[in-house]
């Protein structure tokens, strides 16, 4: 399904009675692809995203995308640890239940016995929250998304360069984006729909 | 440095034979040209194609072991420790030994994909994935162990930091019990970081498939993974944060299980050695198990040898002949160290080792471990592809030797000649070895099978052209992350 548009050839992905999701777009090079990511951020399109098959230098500060606060959460994670790991070992041994062996002290003067377990589970807890975190800030899990409406994408996204504009940007308009990524070299430009749901 | 861009046929790289003003030029990731195109059908195509019966006939073979190594721990869980050949005062025999093995040979997979990764050494890139994937299984068969060696596995819950029925804490003093926090989370974080580094690729292969079944299953372990730039911004972050706490966590892990020894007072134990010792021969014995696994993989695919070359299969040469050198070190520094100490049971112990009961196998593991890494001092000997497989197995009988000799040698000899008394393996205990050994390979030849061995995203990463200012050659594609 397609329909002809100022001229260009402009396909339709996804069902046609469903709300319009994105316009997505395929670039050739990683080049042209970081090109179309700056410039659409100046004009003022703030609603886009671009997929790779593998990571692009200078993709993210082409968007603007800020640093990931992953690290952040990982000290935050394994500072915690630190915490939870003394006062699991401190509060039985001191406390609880002293385990006292020729008199040896178990009090913070002891303290290098304690710190193998620190170690271990600081590296693991940080671990757990920079996969965690990876997963999360992602947007994952998330087994469905309207962009695989489009069969280019869903068949190629390991391979091509895409970008999509959604529709819900206060400057989407097909007309100037599509004539934009013509500009910019795009091919196989796609009105992606959302897909029938099932159950209508 | 392929010369031309339209061979078909897989060629070994030709910098051997290069003159020396190539010396200094770094050899292709990917040889012979290839694209990324290319490089994602030969990584998929094992996943993809119709199961081969070798494969078949291999996991029949090895799943038998492990089936057998299964029942004999069942038969172990139901009658006691005593089938076990451990005996007084050698408590520990074969289930220590095999333990201290596998966790060690997991080293190696971690140093490669996480310090090699920080330190932006780009070769070990195909490899990763495989070396890790031989790690996360490792752990699996050296878990076995510490779970069944107390005898009465029921009881397994006294070593969780929770009180028992009489209220007692565990002793957060013994290095036992770190024993427990540092094989839990190394298997953790070894297993998180191997799983991370694959969603990208378990995404192509939801992207390629072809079956409903194949979609879903890898739609669902690759969480929905859509390769947007948000994704990657935070997945090289989070890689960057693995490869960072992975390293740390391998030196603590190894020096703490050569702490269960080296705590002790024990001599031929009672030593600060024990914990480098422990890491070099930890990742002796694990590139020797990666070159063990990798040569037949490359066999079989011949397509790999473009993505596993020579180069990088002459680097894993020389990290093992580094990694055996300081092994040899440490068994002469042991020796001095045992006549320097004075002391007439750490002399005696090692005395013991070489003359005693003990020798035949304290001699095979020095004869093997100083003789045949120095092996690889020699070009032709590194090139030989046969060759070093024949030679890495050899390493790794020599470490499991090693283990055998630092766990049994030192017990069967202690304080008391009256209470020495030699250790012999029963059945069980052979069987249960080589049930490990069939659960370490069975379960690698469902990783061959089911996803991908390699990092393709990583290796597209690098290839010439792959990225926008043409620098794929000269930096790592986590450099941002890195700032």
């Amino acid at each position: 399904m397609s329909i002809h548009f100022q001229g260009h050839h402009l396909p339709i992905a996804g069902s046609k009675e469903e709300p319009l999701y994105a316009l997505g777009a395929r670039f050739e090079t990683p080049e042209a692809l970081v090109q179309a990511a700056n410039r659409l951020r100046k004009e003022g399109v703030s609603l886009y995203e671009c997929f790779t098959p593998y990571p692009i230098h200078g993709l993210a500060e082409g968007m603007r995308l800020p640093k990931s606060i992953l690290s952040f959460l990982v000290l935050g994670g394994g500072v915690s640890a630190i915490l939870i790991a003394l006062s699991m070992q401190l509060i039985p041994s001191c406390i609880i239940y002293p385990l006292v062996v020729d008199g040896k002290p178990l009090d913070l003067l002891a303290l290098p016995q304690y710190i193998p377990i620190v170690v271990a589970l600081t590296l693991m807890i940080g671990a757990i929250t920079a996969v965690t975190g990876m997963i999360l800030l992602g947007g994952m899990p998330q087994w469905n998304n309207p962009m695989f409406a489009w069969d280019l994408f869903a068949k190629d996204a390991s391979r091509g360069f895409f970008l999509a504009v959604e529709a819900r940007d206060r400057k989407f308009s097909v007309s100037a984006l599509t004539e934009l990524l013509h500009e910019l070299g795009a091919g196989d430009i796609t009105a992606i729909h959302q897909e029938a749901s099932e159950g209508k | 440095m392929s010369t031309s861009s339209n061979i078909t046929t897989t060629q070994e790289t030709p910098e051997m034979n290069a003159p020396d003003l190539h010396l200094l030029e770094r050899p292709p990731q990917v040889l012979n040209n290839r694209g990324p195109l290319w490089v994602t059908d030969a990584v998929c195509s094992i996943v993809e194609g119709k199961t081969p019966l070798w494969w078949y006939a291999a996991i029949a073979f090895t799943g038998t072991f492990a089936a057998i190594g299964g029942a004999c721990i069942l038969y172990m869980i139901c009658t006691g420790v005593g089938v076990w050949g451990s005996n007084s005062p050698c408590f520990w025999a074969w289930d220590i030994t095999n333990f201290i093995f596998w966790v060690s040979m997991a080293h190696a997979g971690s140093l490669i994909s996480a310090l090699l990764f920080l330190t932006r050494q780009k070769w070990s890139l195909s490899i990763s994935r495989a070396a890790e994937a031989m790690t996360v299984f490792a752990i699996v068969c050296a878990g076995v162990y510490p779970a069944i060696h107390i005898g009465r596995v029921w009881f397994v819950w006294f070593l969780f930091p929770v009180p028992n029925s009489y209220g007692m804490w565990p002793n957060f003093s013994s290095p036992l019990l770190w024993d427990v926090f540092a094989v839990t989370s190394y298997l953790t974080v070894s297993s998180l970081f191997w799983f991370a580094g694959m969603v990208p690729d378990l995404a192509v292969l939801r992207d390629r498939a072809t079956t409903k079944i194949r979609k879903f299953a890898y739609g669902i372990v690759s969480l929905g993974w859509l390769g947007t730039a948000r994704q990657w911004r935070h997945y090289e972050m989070m890689y960057v944060l693995l490869a960072g706490l992975t390293s740390v966590l391998v030196v603590t892990v190894t020096t703490i299980v050569a702490s269960d020894c080296a705590t002790s007072v024990v001599p031929g134990w009672h030593a600060t050695i024990f914990p480098f010792y422990f890491m070099v021969g930890a990742v002796y014995s694990g590139s020797a198990a990666i070159l063990t696994l990798l040569l037949p993989l490359r066999l079989i695919y011949p397509q790999l040898r473009d993505l596993i070359t020579s180069s990088q299969l002459d680097k894993v040469c020389k990290l093992l002949l580094l990694m055996g050198s300081c092994v040899g070190y440490v068994y002469v520094f042991e020796l001095f160290n045992a006549w320097y100490s004075a002391n007439p049971f750490e002399r005696g112990a090692f005395w013991e080792r070489f003359t005693g009961s003990s020798a035949w196998y304290a001699i095979t593991c020095l004869s093997i471990n100083l003789t045949v890494p120095q092996l690889f001092w020699f070009k032709a000997v590194r090139r030989c592809l046969p060759l070093v497989f024949v030679l890495a197995i050899l390493c790794n009988v020599g470490m499991w030797f090693e283990r055998f000799m630092i766990v049994t040698s030192t017990l069967t000899h202690d304080f008391l000649p009256s209470s020495w008394k030699d250790f012999h393996p029963t059945i069980v205990d052979i069987l249960t070895a080589t049930g490990t050994l069939g659960i370490f390979f069975t379960l690698f030849l469902l990783f061959i099978r089911f996803v991908p061995i390699m990092s393709m995203n990583e290796l597209k990463a690098t290839l010439p052209g792959a990225q926008p200012h043409g620098d794929a050659g000269h930096s790592n594609h986590s450099t941002e992350a890195m700032r």
